[in-house]
């Protein structure tokens, strides 16, 4: 075992946690409503950033309360790309690239707002806002089991992603509702025709994606020791890679995906650095190689199918054709 | 019929020609009669002819600073600094009866290579010849062919990368290079009692050569180091930090030398705060992360004062200049200076008098006539003038500490880097 494997052992678990919190409602939101959405970057960074004003405007300490306000806020903030942006573009016919470069715009317009505002807060507040150094919240503990500590942000993001994925769980599998989205999800124009409100449950699932990515945010200002308008940023291609092994379709192989690349980046990393003596600085690198790796050996059912996937379809079917 | 051939034959205007002259003597008599009134009562009003004011010569100044990306914490003071510095020096050359007005034209670089060349190019597009800023000097590796191309004088308050030390080319630095701060730097953890260090640095420009230059300092020093680097522009750092910590606990590392910006500075302390291998060896830092305020929350500056942490900053320390400066931010934007803040002040007013002294905005005349002016302009960052590469000549280093205050945590200059020993002029830790 590599000297302070515990630590490597506890950070893989915790990149877990964020991956599924930022990627599932990726996967979800996508299977919905057919578009990929960059704005997703700014959901992570708003969430945190919503954290952050209320801490250092207001003193809240609070995470549930922080969390409760983002998802409201940021899950709002989503709806309304929907109404105005995304839906009116579908409406006049336009491609799903167009919606995506839409997604683009925002996305850089979301980010200079952003900066706006903390150039604004500065102004009347005196405090740096524009980099934020970790928050520690008072109503979520931190554990100690035996010599292992485990942080704050470790319980938050554990206990998010279980309340997340029972959640995500209960309302698309247990209700009309869930099963009214996956109809969506599955044929949007079948689903119309038989009576499901699609123009709501669309804005209902933009409405929960958005706010869950935003908890996600939350929970990271409790991680990382320093939080720029930017976070999102930095972290929206890994996300996308997670998605992108699901296929942007299996929630289940989005979570698999989630472990994949946080397993990579921690265990993966840590093992070859020790043992190869090959440069921590490749850890970026090593996600990429793994989601084409990936993609290769098992091509997604969904958006992601490319070349090997056709070349296994046609063999299938040439197979078929044979017998 | 006679009579007839004869009127159709006179020209139709000339019988309204007299008309004509009339309505024209109508309007211009009175016009004139008008001005010659105005202009008479003007000038006794006025109490005699007065000359039209000669318009103010206006130059800009471009600026390429880093207001949002890795660099954003200290590039957000940097631009409260830059507003007072042209303020001054728009005092300063009226107070010497210069009609001349500078203007800065300021530019997010978002600390990224790509967008520095960006904005120098586009700043150049809009006849700019001196352009302050970037400020790493991954960017200013970048911008420095175009610049030189297009003879385009560029002062960086901050890149400080030994291998950007050029003789001859269009790029100044009001900073010295980092084979003088290695050399203060190898020296604090010598005389600290660190012996066997790794230099856990970033894989850029400024990382690579400043670990270059500590390994080569350590090694005279007879201290066994070894070099691990990170990649930049990551969200999190948290994964690096567990490999650190690996590797200070197989090689037996009784101390570590963070090179880092502000924002992934501040990641990788936080995370080492909550490890205990880490948290139980010495830390000594360079002059990167220094001012950014993420570093001064509880749980950083409690494992500063644990580990006795000590970093490394170019600074002419007690200096008149910048303590004045340090009131002024202080009093106008409640803000404290932070690293290279005077350096860029310095910048700022040595491209604003090398224009006047250049006497016309060209790049080379101003390139010849900025050497000239800083042998002679001492300023916040002390005696600004050039060494054959161009870089600060004679650059002084401080030692930074985070200290706990009745106000929370701070950061505070506590000793010197003098004549090849480090000297303690207060104590940082208990």
């Amino acid at each position: 075992m590599i000297p302070g494997f515990v630590q490597t052992l506890i950070n893989f678990v915790q990149y877990a946690f964020f991956y599924m919190i930022f990627s599932l409602p990726l996967t979800l939101s996508y299977r919905t409503t057919k578009v990929i959405n960059f704005v997703h970057a700014n959901f992570i960074t708003y969430g945190a950033y919503i954290a952050i004003f209320l801490n250092g405007i207001v003193g809240n300490t609070s995470m549930v309360f922080a969390s409760l306000s983002a998802f409201l806020i940021v899950g709002s903030i989503a709806v309304l790309n929907n109404l105005l942006v995304f839906a009116p573009l579908q409406k006049r016919g336009s491609s799903p690239a167009m919606v995506m470069i839409s997604s683009m715009g925002l996305w850089i317009a979301y980010k200079y707002i952003l900066y706006m505002l903390t150039d604004i807060v500065h102004f009347y507040t005196y405090k740096n806002f524009v980099s934020y150094g970790r928050i520690t919240y008072s109503d979520i503990p931190s554990l100690s089991i035996g010599e292992v500590n485990l942080s704050q942000a470790f319980v938050a993001g554990m206990f998010t992603v279980v309340v997340i994925v029972l959640i995500l769980y209960l309302i698309l599998e247990k209700t009309r509702m869930g099963r009214a989205i996956r109809a969506i999800a599955d044929n949007a124009m079948l689903a119309e025709v038989s009576g499901i409100p699609r123009s709501l449950l669309i804005n209902l699932t933009w409405f929960i994606c958005g706010g869950i990515v935003a908890i996600g945010g939350v929970v990271w200002t409790s991680f990382s020791g320093a939080v720029t308008p930017e976070v999102g940023d930095s972290m929206i291609l890994q996300v996308f890679t997670t998605g992108f092994i699901g296929g942007l379709v299996s929630l289940l192989r989005t979570g698999a995906g989630a472990l994949l690349i946080a397993f990579m980046e921690n265990i993966g990393i840590a093992l070859l650095n020790a043992y190869l003596g090959i440069p921590v600085s490749f850890r970026p690198f090593l996600t990429f190689v793994t989601l084409i790796t990936t993609l290769i050996l098992f091509p997604p059912l969904g958006a992601g199918g490319g070349l090997p996937y056709r070349f296994l379809k046609r063999r299938s079917e040439k197979c078929s054709d044979s017998t | 019929m006679t009579l007839m051939a004869a009127s159709l034959e006179k020209p139709a205007s000339s019988k309204k020609i007299p008309l004509n002259i009339k309505l024209i003597a109508l309007i211009l008599i009175p016009l004139v009669v008008g001005l010659a009134i105005g202009y008479g009562v003007a000038v006794v009003m006025m109490g005699g002819a007065a000359p039209a004011p000669k318009e103010k010569t206006v130059y800009n100044i471009g600026l390429t600073i880093p207001l949002s990306g890795e660099l954003s914490s200290i590039g957000k003071i940097w631009e409260k600094v830059v507003s007072l510095a042209i303020e001054d020096l728009n005092n300063e050359v009226a107070a010497c009866g210069l009609n001349v007005e500078f203007r800065l034209v300021i530019l997010d670089d978002a600390t990224s290579d790509e967008t520095a060349l960006q904005n120098v190019q586009s700043l150049h597009q809009q006849g700019i010849k001196v352009i302050v800023g970037p400020a790493a000097s991954s960017q200013v590796k970048v911008v420095k062919t175009y610049a030189d191309d297009n003879k385009i004088v560029i002062i960086s308050p901050s890149s400080t990368a030994p291998t950007l030390a050029i003789p001859g080319d269009f790029i100044f630095r009001t900073v010295g290079s980092d084979a003088g701060q290695a050399k203060a730097l190898s020296t604090l953890a010598y005389q600290e009692g660190a012996r066997k260090l790794v230099i856990f640095f970033r894989n850029d420009e400024y990382g690579n050569a400043f670990a270059d230059f500590l390994k080569q300092y350590f090694e005279e020093k007879g201290v066994s180091v070894s070099k691990l680097s990170y990649q930049t522009g990551l969200a999190d750092y948290a994964s690096e930090v567990a490999t650190l910590a690996s590797r200070v606990q197989s090689e037996g590392a009784d101390g570590v030398i963070l090179i880092a910006f502000d924002k992934d500075g501040a990641n990788i302390l936080s995370h080492a705060a909550e490890s205990d291998i880490l948290s139980n060896i010495r830390w000594f830092i360079s002059e990167g992360p220094h001012g950014a305020g993420e570093l001064l929350i509880a749980a950083v500056g409690r494992f500063a004062s644990k580990v006795r942490l000590y970093g490394t900053r170019p600074l002419y320390i007690a200096n008149p200049l910048y303590e004045d400066l340090a009131k002024r931010v202080r009093e106008k934007f409640g803000i404290e200076l932070g690293v290279f803040c005077e350096h860029l002040y310095d910048a700022i007013k040595l491209a604003g008098w090398a224009i006047i002294r250049a006497g016309k905005y060209d790049g080379e005349a101003i390139r010849n006539a900025l050497v000239e002016v800083a042998k002679t302009y001492y300023g916040p960052s002390g005696w600004t003038m050039f060494d054959s590469a161009g870089d600060k000549a004679q650059q002084d280093y401080g030692v930074w500490a985070i200290v706990s205050t009745a106000e929370g945590y701070k950061f505070k200059d506590v000793g010197l880097f003098e004549r090849g020993s480090i000297v303690f002029t207060e104590q940082a830790y208990p």
